[in-house]
């Protein structure tokens, strides 16, 4: 029995090792800082000032060593990108700009409703009709069909992400993050969803 | 209004009861406490009496009780008093001209009603009238006139309150939502019967208001104008029933339809069975019109005994135009769907029959229907077809041609389907060519089944006859070039939003081929279509390719392929991509100095124009030996390497041995590839690659 125990408890130790070696943490100011970008770009409002770039040393030149035999060599040193220094969330993949995009020609159709308390943010990421008696009539099924076709994406959105950055199982918690900074980033007078479900007004 | 009825009939026949008892002691006055009086359903206390003579042939009546509790929903009913200055009390007949009637009652409130009755002896006929009952934030007037034989009530209700009346039928137990905010009813109706029987009853109704809503403004309506007519009769097993609806004016939404009446009234006519015993609704005929939209009928049978069940409808849509049906009633139910967002137009007719809650045949038929997808799509013009379907095993025929229509930009000549179905399954019946720009897709199969979570799966096998290249770069947004496009399409397969082309697509273009392997689709018709396909390039002419991209001139022949390339709307985001100079090409070198330069340009840094500068710029065009570039994308940054390793960096271009010799050397082994793309279009003039 005992020779058995030992084998046991060093698989489980193995097991356990494995995964906290397998685990990598959700970069959650990564994940702000790329919610903070697609809201803002969303919301309309200007990005905040990149710090600029040092420019470039020269990427080619002309060499002319050795002539006859070699008259000319166009040496190219392609543009680079700047290697990634920290931990960061990717957010630049053509599924995402068009989410956003698609989201920012939205937001235009959006924002009166939002300011108007007829539509506001829930604790999901999601946005909800909270009053529908603020909109006419007329335009009643058509702020539904804008609810639905935002929520469906912001799903789409987070879950891209996630799945940009080979971690699909981060959706959730870019989900929340995403929650709190639509919230953070709104307007004064927009109203959201608390953790309890309680509409508020910020 | 079974109390009112009770009042009505009730206090008359109280006082004639006490008054021809009194009259006959020839008093001059009376007062009489009777206590408590009680009958079947009802109950008086403290019930006084007085009678004065002024006149001879009046009487002055005076009725009092303090309270009563009288049949429900009426309730208890406190500080009764009847008074009646003028009171015929004769031997023919007993009435009251002008007798007020005071009474507080919670239903009711605080009431002061005029009443006027007349009671025949010798027949027992009795007339009575109440007016300025206070009601539901209206006025009521009801008028009774009852023989030995027969009875008949007339109620008259103005300026009644649409959220008193609600709140009312609600406190009653009718499960009808209440509805705030300004809305009033005007209504008359006429009741006859015989003794406790009801013959029939009729009621009009008209309800106008500028705005009113539920609470949660699901159902709501705006300068409503409104008319309701219901006709009821009894009989053994329930009630027949007709009415009428008539919205002659403003807006209605009842989520998440919204109906804005225009000029001519919205009206739907029913007649229907109630079977009060089975709680079953027969609907023998509901004829619904909402002029320049749709005129409907239906006829069915609905249970509400446990849960609710359509045991069988059948709707017959006479005629329908698309357009504004669409916007009306189809388009809030398919909000986010590929069909969530059309400008449609035409003439519609169809049939769908539902036994036991389940579409059980459907049949349409579509008459100079254009459709398009308002972000564009896709898009069909002169639709014309009748499409059957039923669950049965006997196979239904179905039949769809259209004029024109256009995916992703790209035009569809006209054509003709002709399909059969079994069940959830159907197929072409023959095949079906569909002109593509100057080709024709040549559809020999088609197989199409709605599997049971409602998604759709279908199979098409056949093939593409070359398209020119021009037409489709063209209709893309693509810089234009040559060639033809054709393909054997050996099996299409969708199913749960993927496609999934089983042949081998080929592109005859710039003197070589081009074949496409492995091509999948997600969401083809979404927000963010996914592509998936393998390409390889075999010989092609590299002077007409440059000629096309305005690049400078190259001549010589490339071999290549993009293996795994994905695309994320119509944007590549992975591949692995090589071209080369083929290993046996004896095809004439030579790279002009314009495309040296736009090669230095696309590597950035400012070099251009690095060739035109030297000595070199004498001469028009170089030789070379092979050039090649590979290009490994993921994350955003291309992984390059040339044709050759050199001895830093690598060979784009390998000049030959003998002079002028001339290399582009490239040495970054990471590129951005936004950057990358950014340089080319600049370096190019042409558009970025883009579908819209």
């Amino acid at each position: 029995m005992r020779a058995l125990r030992i084998p046991m408890s060093l698989f489980l130790l193995l097991f356990a090792t494995a995964c906290v070696t397998i685990n990598v943490y959700f970069p959650a100011e990564a994940a702000e800082k790329a919610a903070d970008r697609i809201i803002m770009d969303v919301y309309g409002s200007p990005p905040p000032q990149a710090p600029q770039q040092p420019p470039a040393g020269p990427q080619s030149q002309i060499e002319a060593p050795g002539f006859p035999y070699r008259a000319v060599a166009v040496v190219l040193d392609w543009l680079v990108p700047p290697a990634h220094a920290e931990a960061d969330l990717s957010v630049n993949t053509p599924a995402i700009r068009q989410l956003t995009a698609s989201m920012e020609a939205r937001h235009r159709t959006l924002a009166p409703y939002y300011a108007s308390g007829a539509v506001g943010m829930t604790h999901d990421g999601q946005i909800e009709v909270r009053d529908q008696k603020l909109v006419p009539l007329a335009e009643r099924n058509s702020i539904r069909s804008l609810v639905s076709e935002e929520n469906r994406d912001r799903s789409a959105l987070y879950a891209e992400i996630a799945r940009a950055n080979n971690h699909p199982e981060w959706e959730s918690e870019i989900r929340s993050t995403f929650a709190r900074r639509w919230v953070d980033n709104a307007r004064a007078g927009w109203w959201y969803m608390d953790s309890a479900g309680a509409w508020k007004q910020k | 209004m079974p109390g009112q009825r009770v009042i009505a009939v009730l206090l008359p026949g109280l006082c004639l009861l006490a008054v021809t008892t009194l009259s006959s002691l020839a008093l001059d006055e009376a007062a009489i406490r009777l206590g408590s009086l009680a009958g079947p359903g009802w109950s008086a206390e403290n019930v006084s009496l007085s009678i004065g003579w002024p006149q001879t042939d009046t009487a002055s009546v005076l009725l009092t009780a303090s309270s009563a509790e009288l049949p429900e929903p009426l309730g208890r009913v406190t500080g009764l008093k009847f008074v009646c200055a003028a009171a015929r009390l004769g031997t023919q007949d007993i009435g009251c001209t002008a007798g007020v009637l005071e009474a507080r009652s919670g239903l009711l409130g605080r009431q002061k009603i005029d009443v006027t009755f007349n009671y025949r002896v010798s027949d027992g006929r009795l007339v009575a009238q109440l007016r300025g009952i206070r009601l539901l934030g209206g006025q009521l007037a009801l008028a009774a006139h009852v023989t030995a034989k027969d009875w008949t009530l007339d109620i008259d209700g103005r300026q009644l309150s649409l959220q008193a009346v609600t709140a009312l039928a609600g406190k009653l137990g009718y499960a009808l939502p209440i509805l705030e905010g300004d809305g009033h009813i005007a209504l008359t109706a006429h009741v006859r019967g015989a003794g406790s029987e009801l013959a029939d009853a009729g009621l009009q109704a008209r309800l106008q208001g500028t705005g009113f809503s539920n609470a949660a403004g699901s159902i709501a309506g705006e300068d409503v104008d409104l008319s309701l007519d219901v006709q009821a009769r009894p009989f053994t097993a329930g009630w027949h029933l007709q009415l009428e609806v008539s919205g002659d004016g403003g807006g209605f939404y009842v989520e998440p339809v919204y109906l804005a009446v225009s000029d001519q009234p919205v009206q739907a006519t029913v007649k229907l069975d109630w079977l009060t015993q089975r709680r079953v609704l027969v609907l023998h005929d509901v004829d619904y019109r909402h002029p320049g939209c749709v005129e409907l009928d239906a006829r069915g049978r609905i249970s509400f005994a446990a849960a609710t069940q359509v045991t069988e409808l059948a709707v017959d849509i006479r005629e329908a135009a698309l357009g504004p049906l669409y916007k009306s009633y189809l388009q809030p139910w398919l909000a986010g769907t590929v069909v969530g967002r059309l400008d449609a137009a035409g003439a519609l007719a169809g049939r769908l029959v539902v036994q036991d809650n389940t579409p059980v045949s459907a049949h349409l038929g579509l008459q100079g229907v254009n459709v398009a997808d308002q972000d564009g799509l896709f898009g069909f013009t002169g639709m014309n077809g009748n499409l059957d379907w039923s669950d049965t095993d006997s196979p239904e025929y179905s039949e769809l041609s259209w004029q024109g229509g256009h995916v992703y930009g790209i035009a569809l000549g006209p054509a003709q389907i002709e399909s059969e179905s079994v069940g959830n399954k159907m197929q072409l019946v023959r095949a079906a060519e569909i002109p593509v720009l100057d080709g024709v897709l040549q559809i020999d199969s088609f197989k199409l089944a709605l599997i049971a979570d409602q998604s759709l799966r279908w199979q098409v096998d056949g093939l593409l006859t070359p398209v020119s290249m021009k037409q489709l770069t063209g209709a893309l947004g693509w810089p234009e070039f040559g060639g033809k496009l054709s393909g054997v399409i050996p099996s299409v397969n969708y199913e749960d939003g993927k496609l999934e082309v089983g042949g081998v697509l080929l592109v005859r273009v710039f003197d070589g081929v081009i074949t496409l392997r492995n091509l999948r689709m997600v969401s083809p018709l979404g927000l963010v279509p996914r592509l998936q396909l393998d390409a390889l390039i075999d010989n092609i002419d590299l002077e007409q390719l440059t000629r096309t991209f305005s690049f400078g001139r190259i001549e010589g022949r490339l071999d290549g392929h993009i293996d795994g390339l994905r695309m994320q709307s119509w944007r590549p985001v992975a591949f692995d991509a090589a071209f080369a100079t083929p290993g046996d090409d004896r095809s004439r070198h030579r790279i002009s100095q314009k495309a040296v330069d736009n090669i230095a340009n696309i590597g950035g840094g400012g070099v251009g124009g690095a060739v035109s500068r030297s000595f070199l710029r004498f001469l028009e065009d170089f030789p070379y030996d092979r050039l090649g570039i590979r290009c490994r994308l993921e994350n955003g940054v291309c992984e390059m390497s040339g044709v050759e390793p050199a001895k830093q960096g690598y060979y784009i271009v390998k000049g030959r041995f003998i002079p002028p010799r001339l290399d582009v050397v490239g040495y970054a082994d990471r590129v951005d590839w936004n950057k990358l793309v950014a340089q080319i279009i600049s370096v190019t003039g042409t558009q970025e690659i883009v579908v819209e």
